[in-house]
Order: structure tokens, then sequence, then C-alpha cells
């Protein structure tokens, strides 16, 4: 047999007793497909430098230490951000939802929202991710706990945003293996953000599935501002039915090491999947963003445009495939990475991929790293602006676009505050 | 005002400037006129802070003070201004950030209260008005898709904001139409005063038709090899600086 990683070996060993007491432990179905989890899993182990989509990111960290024992610490503390006030906020403290901390009363009708754990515990079926040989959701099956189950009923539409917070308070590895499932109905729409913030030492490992019916739009903002100890390995898997909008906007600024790796499947005609994001890291902070977009069908778009700050020894990675199936015609797929290295020893992988396998497509890919303008730093010191002052300007500026393109003004307005409060550190 | 005093300079290993000696006091406009390669825009770059222009030997005293011991926006803030001759281009910052920033910026060193956003346009405004400068510069990003006689225009009128004691102008007339550079000329005229000093700092004597210099130099391979007053410009103009510098 061959060596496990000690995190691995310590969640095979602790199994039997997890599939006993977590929710579901009732549920046969659900034990089952616990078991199914946990076989793919020890198969599997954690993701490795060797597997081509983990190239860049290193878990060793993480899968060295057992979940009772402290891993290297950090002395960074996570971002401070004043919080954005919504009518309706679902709270998950520790992996675990906190009714008594979410206000969700008087959700309209049609908007079904609850807890994971429920559902396991009274046995609801509910289908998982088809696509269970990857490590992580494999893993997360094994041992998930809770999160949340968002349904929207057919024409359906939440005017105000809807705000999700994973808080955790760590200490030690143990995993936090969130599950959320979100279906919206025909022409529904809703707007999402979820936070995920935290202290201390932890392993959050969310896994989120989307399926947009006929005509539904997701506008799904995500905030990484996780504790500066934590792991943050997170999957979200989209499939979008035909007339279908899915808007991904995700600000990563937390995490010793943090992944966000999203999958959309365009699987219906006229739909439109736009990824963005910006990642803000410092000192040893390494942050990977990882997309892939399947044009399974004709006549539909998708964007990607992540911007990345990265000073001191922080390390960014970008991997964005674009992949177009035979007979998916006319379909446009534009794809930029940009990111901003402020000190000489931060860097960037990037990995733009396009596979395309139909012929009437029009795609454009662009990855770039670079340092601050030294001309344009020199310029606006030259006008009397301090070297700090004229550094933040810069940096500012090329976020400038990527916050820009965030429809809702109150998000928009918030990830920009926390950019700024970022910024008032360096 | 400026006393530059045995000024030797070099940029990348290789020396540029070779003991320039040159005083401006409070009032007088100085042209400095010399060949391509004679250390023009180092003189420039060296009085107004750009890294990668080290200083080896000499002194150059403003208003008193070390000008060499302070930062690029020290020197700013003590009145120093130098009008680029290529004004760089800042995509993402907005002409009208940038200007209430930097003139804020200075305000502050001052002691002075700063402006806030309407009171800061209401001026820029009078000296768009004033300089015959179209406003709309104001809500693009900092030069980007100016066209060159544009972005000398956005130095004027920063020139006109933020009133300097000591302007220096590198090369402004340089691609400039007839009607730009009489704006350029205009905005120096206008700033001319008692109080303050120019140094113009140019290859052509086109510019001094308009801004007409009290003293005129000549710099070649480093040094301050000639001056006299207006008419040597014109006798350079005409006889090129081959003759000048080697007289």
């Amino acid at each position: 047999m061959k060596n496990r990683t000690p995190l691995a070996q310590n969640y095979l060993d602790r199994f039997e007793t997890a599939v006993s007491t977590l929710p579901g432990h009732e549920s046969r179905s659900v034990q089952a497909l616990r078991r199914q989890g946990i076989d793919t899993f020890a198969a599997l182990d954690f993701p490795h430098k060797r597997i081509e989509e983990w190239r860049y990111t290193n878990l060793s960290a993480l899968t060295k230490a057992t979940a009772n024992e402290d891993v290297p610490f950090s002395d960074l503390d996570a971002i401070q951000t004043a919080s954005l006030d919504t009518t309706y906020e679902m709270v998950f403290v520790n992996g675990r939802f906190s009714n008594e901390e979410s206000r969700l009363s008087g959700l309209p009708t049609g908007i079904t929202l609850g807890g994971i754990a429920a559902s396991l515990g009274s046995g609801a079926a509910f289908s998982l991710s088809s696509e269970e040989d990857r490590a992580l959701i494999a893993l997360n099956t094994a041992f998930m706990e809770d999160g949340f189950s968002l349904h929207v009923d057919d024409g359906v539409q939440l005017d105000s945003i809807l705000k999700i917070t994973f808080r955790n308070e760590g200490g030690t590895a143990d995993g936090r293996h969130i599950r959320n499932v979100i279906s919206l109905g025909q022409g529904s729409m809703i707007t999402l953000l979820e936070e995920h913030t935290g202290s201390g030492v932890y392993f959050s490992n969310p896994v989120t599935n989307i399926s947009l019916s006929d005509g539904a739009m997701l506008n799904h903002y995500k905030l990484q501002n996780e504790s500066h100890n934590a792991f943050h390995l997170s999957l979200t898997d989209c499939e979008n039915a035909k007339n279908s909008v899915y808007q991904n906007f995700t600000f990563s600024l937390g995490g010793k090491i943090s992944r966000n790796e999203i999958k959309t499947s365009i699987l219906g005609e006229n739909s439109e999947s736009h990824l963005n994001g910006a990642y803000l890291m410092r000192g040893k902070q390494h942050c990977d963003t990882t997309t892939l977009t399947e044009h399974k069908v004709s006549k539909n778009i998708s964007s990607q445009v992540y911007k990345g700050v990265l000073d001191d020894d922080a390390h960014g990675v970008f991997q964005g495939k674009i992949h177009i199936f035979p007979d998916a015609q006319q379909v446009a797929g534009d794809q930029l990475s940009k990111a901003l290295l402020l000190s000489d020893s931060a860097g960037v992988d990037c990995k733009p991929e396009l596979e395309i396998h139909a012929d009437d497509v029009k795609c454009s890919h662009g990855a770039t790293s670079g340092e601050l303008d030294e001309d344009a730093l020199f310029y606006l010191q030259s006008r009397g602006i301090s070297e700090s002052s004229a550094r933040k300007l810069l940096i500012e500026a090329f976020l400038a676009d990527v916050l820009e393109s965030i429809s809702d003004t109150p998000v928009k307005e918030y990830f920009n505050s926390i950019a700024a409060n970022w910024l008032s550190e360096a | 005002m400026l006393e530059i005093k045995d000024l030797r300079a070099t940029v990348g290993g290789k020396e540029i400037l070779k003991g320039l000696n040159l005083t401006i006091n409070s009032g007088e406009v100085h042209a400095v006129m010399g060949p391509n390669g004679a250390g023009k825009s180092t003189l420039s770059y060296v009085l107004s802070g750009r890294a990668g222009y080290e200083v080896t030997g000499g002194t150059v005293t403003y208003k008193g003070k070390n000008l060499l011991d302070m930062t690029p926006d020290v020197r700013a803030c003590e009145g120093v201004f130098l009008a680029f001759q290529y004004p760089v281009e800042i995509p993402g910052v907005a002409s009208a950030t940038f200007l209430k920033t930097a003139f804020n910026a200075q305000r502050k060193f001052r002691g002075e209260e700063e402006l806030d956003a309407l009171q800061f346009l209401k001026l820029v405004r009078e000296k768009t008005t004033e300089l015959g400068i179209k406003d709309d510069m104001l809500k693009r990003a900092v030069n980007v898709g100016f066209s060159g006689g544009e972005k000398k225009r956005n130095e004027v009128l920063q020139m006109a904001l933020f009133e300097p004691d000591l302007m220096l102008l590198d090369e402004t007339d340089s691609g400039l139409d007839i009607d730009a550079l009489k704006v350029a000329a205009d905005g120096v005229n206008r700033l001319r005063s008692p109080e303050r000093s120019a140094l113009i700092i140019t290859h052509y004597q086109r510019l001094l038709d308009y801004v007409v210099p009290d003293f005129v130099h000549v710099l070649a391979d480093g040094k301050i090899v000639k001056s006299g007053d207006k008419s040597l410009a014109l006798e350079l103009e005409e006889k090129g600086y081959a003759e000048i510098s080697a007289a």
C-alpha cells in the first residue's frame, strides 16, 4: 500500500465514527454516499503537485499535519472589514448553521433556504455532484456537516442581497466540510454574497453545486477573508441551462493557502457565464484561482477577468481553461489574468488554456504580470504625492476596472472599501 | 533661488553632467540650450529627483536648502515643478482625482487647508478658462489617449494650479504646433513674477520667442560652456551648436 499523507490517514481513521454521528447517519442512502466518498478519497489522497491541475499549489503544509496538530503560524491578521448590512443573512459558525445569528424571517414565498444538515437528517434526497473523482469533493462528501440549500421557484426574484456568512474559529487543522446546493427555477433571479471569515488555524473545504434553469440569473459574490493561518480550498460547479446567466465575482484576501476552483458547464443556448475576481495577497500567502468553462452547445458567451496584487513573498496562481465542445458554434470566450507584483520575491504562475473543437468561435486569452510602472510613480511623486500614496493610487488604478465590473453597487462599494483597508496596511 | 555648483551626475554608470554651474535668482527666466546628448534632460531629472540619476559630485541649493536631500514629492511641495518632455500616461487614474490628490498633498505640506471636490473643481475651471484649455480632459485617465499637444496643455494646467516657485520646462516646445506653443508660453508668462523663476531647457529657440529669457546658457558635454542674454539664442539658431560650443 502506498504511503498516505498523515492528514488523509487521520480522516480515514476517523471515518467510522463520523459516519455514525454526522448529520444523516440514520439514513442508509446518506451513509452509502459517505462511504462512496471515503473510498474515492482513500484511493486518491489529497491532490499533490504531480497532478497537472495542482502543479502550482503545494498542500503539504496542510496534509503533513494531523487534525489535532497546529500548523505553522502566520502573524498576519485577517483584514478587518466593516460589514455589509443586508436584509437577509444566514450564518454558519464553525461549519454549522446558527439559527440565532441568522436573519431569514420574511424571505419571500418561493425562496426555500435551509441547512443541509437538516436535509441530510431528514433523509431528504438531494443529488450531489456527479464528479466524485475529485479528491476534495470526495472528502467533502464523506465528512459534509452542513451548508446551505437554496431553491428559488420559477419566476421568483429577490431584490435584495442574500448574505451567507461562514465564520470559523480555528485551533487545529480539522476540516469544515461545507456543502452548498443552489437551484434556480426558470426565470428566477437572486444575488448572493458568500463571506468566509475566521481566526486561527483551520481547513475550510466548501463545495457548492449550482444549477440554473432556463432564463435564471445568479449574481454570486464571494469574499474570501479567511484567517491568514487557514487553508481554504473551495470548489464551485455551475450548470447553465439555456438563456441563463451566471456571474461570479470572487474577492480573495485571506488564507495561508487558498484555492478557488470554479467549473461552469454551459448546457443551453444563449447563456452567459462571467467569472471575475481580484486577489490581494501579502506575507507568505498563496492564492490559486482555477477556472474551467465548458461550452457544450452553440450560441453562448463566457468571460474570465482576474486581477491580483502580490506583495512580500506572496504567490498567485491562475489556471483558466475554456473548453469548446464539437458543434458548439458561435461561441465567444474571453479570458484575462493580470498580476501586479509589488516585491521582487512575490510571484505568479499563469496557465491559460483554450481547447477548441468547433470552428465558428471567437476566443481570446491573455496573461500578464508586471511591477508598478516606475515612470508613472515618478510622475505622481513629481507632483507632490508621496511615494506610498502614489503606489496606492496606482494599485487602485490597476484594480479599478475589475472592481468596476461589479454590477451591484452595495457590493462594489463594500469590496472597494475592503481593498482600501488592505492598501492602507501596506 | 537655485544655485547649482560643480554638479556631476551619472546615468547607468555613465557620467552625463560633468561639473555644471548655474545660478538662478528670484524672478529670473533662464534658458539652457544644447544639442542632443548634452545632458539637458538629465539636468531636469536630477533637479526633480528621478531615481536612476545618480549625483556623484557638487551641490544644488534651492531656497537655501539642499535640494538633493529631498524626495521628489518634497521638492514638488517646496515649489519645484517639472513640465515633462514626455508626460506619462496613467491608465485607471482619473485626471481630476490625480490633480486634486497632488494639489491637496502640496497644500497639506504647507500647512494649508485642503480643498474639497467642489472647491477644487471650481478652481480648475477658473484655470482652464484662463488658459483656454478644454476641461473634458479632467474626466479622462491621466494623459491616456491625449494627443501630444493635449499632454503639454495638461502640464501647463498643472503648473497653473500648483503655482510653483521654480518652473523647470523640459523640451516643452517639442512636438507642439504654434497654438499649443502659445498656450504653453502663456502659462509660463502668467506665472512670471519677481518671486518666481524658470529654467527652460530646450533644443530650439522657438519657445523663447514667446517666453523671453533673461539669460541663455549653452550646455555641451555636461557643462555650461557659454552664457549670454537672449541674443545668444538667436546666434545659436543661426550658427548651430558646433560653432558656438567650439568657440
